[in-house]
């Protein structure tokens, strides 16, 4: 149980995904700018991460490894995981219709967000058991996340200051991620 | 037909430069521009997959049927990048264990798959290619300038011959995570203020 | 109806026809990409736990046919040998053993009077600065000069025990392949 706390406090806080190891940073800052619509999408990330996380590992493991195909397995877990969000929007609308209210748009926009396959492949990479792979893509979800609420926290309350003209938009967007990305590196020591 | 091709080609360096103006494909551009080479391969090998696969999917365009086009082109990109991979890991060893896992990420670098869809699927091969290489070059050439900044700043070096006077005190900050978002940041804005410029001007 | 057979058509070409390109480019890669794996990776790793020799082990390597795996394929093992005079003195042979997170490969090297000689970590995925510590030459140190017996052990680093038993397992595996294979290797 020790092993699994380190490796979740590592994944969320030391080596966060979207801030130490750049992953998924298009809907990090695209999608950032409301509270709601960051809770939204960080939710829909969780559920499809796990998801994939886990069939990736099992697609790769049980039928590239026996064939002796490793070397297709980036067009391989971008089938899976287009193939999955797919699947997952079909499912939620029918069996849970407020479910897919709330996180229905995000979930396109997860096929392309590369937090999901960069996780398949680190999974792979470190060679991570079952169990590991699991819990390590839950726990970089949550990782996901916190920052993208963090970072809307933030950006709500760009609208009461001012923020010189050629910083707007993005640019100031990008230095706050700078200095949260900082506040985390603070967290170095702990594992 | 001419000024089309030019006016394609030249877009990109300038008036949709990703990924500062078209704000997409920001984690290779944050993660590996610690120095200039870095930038410059992987830029390089993000222009080769974008160039063939909007190449391709213009060829193709008239036989995908709309309803599967976006897992089409997704298996042409994915084909390109497994090739990159494959051959970089041949040839170019070291840098492919640099950029690492960016590399079989730039399936999902959505710039490549915006061009099939926005681009490449609507016009002829001709105007594809000069269009992924315009953008492409254009992604580079950021990625190549970030990398050097990051580079002068945070190792006092360009293109690893050390080029600062000898008390220069490398801010090490510029080399780390932080670091990358803030001059990112910083860059973006300095470009907006000279558009901002140019059209006071004009 | 017409449609759909369209659709699952055009997507089996492309998928056909990326496949196709894909395997003919991963074979004429597969022979550079195994020489570059050992150059960078393994060579480091070979130079430092063999000295002395005159030949080049990177490409005198031999591979060795250790056992077969389930589905009935030779399982290889590839040794780089040391050689003086035409003479193998000594080999390096890789081992892997199971460290706190995932694999440790070690380069173990062994003289032909059954001494090891030193090892070297290729690959790990250990905590930097706690089970990486295994990398670091005061603890690669403590097994030169041990008898290249099975049943190796040295004291582990403290904090790094898991690190530390995956070295000794890997060493221990290294150690077994050369005593079980001495004919055909030395």
């Amino acid at each position: 149980m020790g092993e699994f706390l380190l490796l979740m406090v590592s994944a969320i806080l030391v080596n966060n995904i979207l801030l130490l190891r750049f992953l998924g940073n298009c809907p990090f800052l695209g999608v950032s700018r409301k509270m709601d619509t960051a809770t939204g999408m960080g939710l829909a990330v969780i559920f499809v991460m796990t998801l994939a996380g886990m069939i990736t590992w099992l697609v790769y493991r049980y039928l590239l490894v026996p064939l002796s195909l490793e070397y297709l397995r980036t067009i391989a877990f971008i089938l899976v995981i287009a193939t999955l969000v797919q699947f997952v929007e079909m499912v939620i609308q029918k069996a849970a219709p407020p479910l897919y209210e709330a996180l229905g748009i995000y979930l396109p926009l997860i096929t392309t967000n590369c937090a999901v396959l960069g996780v398949a492949i680190i999974n792979v990479d470190e060679r991570y058991d079952l169990i590991t792979a699991i819990f390590f893509s839950f726990a970089s979800a949550c990782g996901f996340a916190l920052a993208l609420v963090l970072m809307a926290g933030l950006r709500e309350r760009f609208a009461l200051v001012a923020i010189p003209k050629a910083f707007e938009g993005t640019a100031i967007g990008l230095v706050t991620a700078g200095l949260i990305a900082l506040a985390f590196s603070g967290f170095a020591g702990l594992v | 037909m001419a000024a089309t091709l030019r006016e394609e080609f030249t877009k990109g360096f300038w008036r949709t430069i990703p990924p500062f103006r078209l704000v997409l494909g920001l984690c290779p551009t944050l993660a590996v521009t610690t120095s200039g080479i870095n930038g410059l391969g992987m830029g390089l090998a993000t222009t080769f997959v974008l160039v063939f696969s909007n190449l391709f999917v213009s060829l193709l365009r008239r036989f995908i049927p709309t309803q599967v086009r976006i897992a089409s082109f997704i298996v042409i990109i994915a084909s390109f990048v497994v090739i990159v991979e494959l051959v970089m890991q041949a040839y170019f060893y070291p840098l492919f264990k640099i950029l690492g896992i960016f590399i079989p990420l730039i399936v999902v670098n959505c710039i490549i798959l915006g061009r099939a869809e926005a681009f490449a699927s609507k016009n002829g091969p001709v105007l594809s290619l000069a269009d992924g290489l315009g953008i492409g070059l254009g992604f580079t050439l950021s990625l190549f300038v970030l990398g050097l900044i990051r580079e002068l700043l945070g190792a006092g070096t360009l293109l690893e011959i050390p080029v600062m006077w000898a008390s220069f005190a490398p801010f090490a900050f510029m080399l780390k995570p932080p670091g990358a978002f803030v001059a990112l940041g910083i860059l973006l804005a300095f470009m907006n203020l000279i558009s901002q410029i140019q059209a006071r001007k004009g | 109806m017409r449609d759909i057979i369209r659709m699952i058509v055009v997507l089996t070409l492309i998928g056909a026809a990326s496949g196709l390109t894909l395997s003919v480019i991963h074979r004429v890669t597969a022979g550079p990409i195994e020489y570059q794996t050992i150059k960078f990776v393994k060579e480091p790793a070979v130079k430092k736990v063999l000295s002395g020799y005159d030949n080049d082990p990177i490409l005198d390597r031999e591979k060795i046919t250790v056992g077969t795996d389930p589905r009935g394929n030779p399982i290889e093992l590839t040794v780089f040998p040391a050689k003086k005079g035409g003479q193998t003195f000594a080999v390096a042979v890789e081992g892997t053993g199971k460290g706190f997170h995932g694999a440790i490969g070690v380069m173990v090297g062994i003289s032909k009077e059954g001494v090891i000689l030193d090892i070297g970590i290729t690959s790990h995925s250990e905590t930097p600065g706690i089970g990486s510590r295994v990398t670091g030459v005061e603890y690669t140190d403590r097994y030169k000069g041990l008898p290249a017996k099975k049943g190796v052990t040295v004291d582990a680093i403290s904090g790094a025990t898991y690190s530390s038993k995956g070295v000794v397992a890997a060493v221990n595996e290294a150690v077994s392949t050369v005593a079980t294979f001495r004919e055909e290797i030395f």
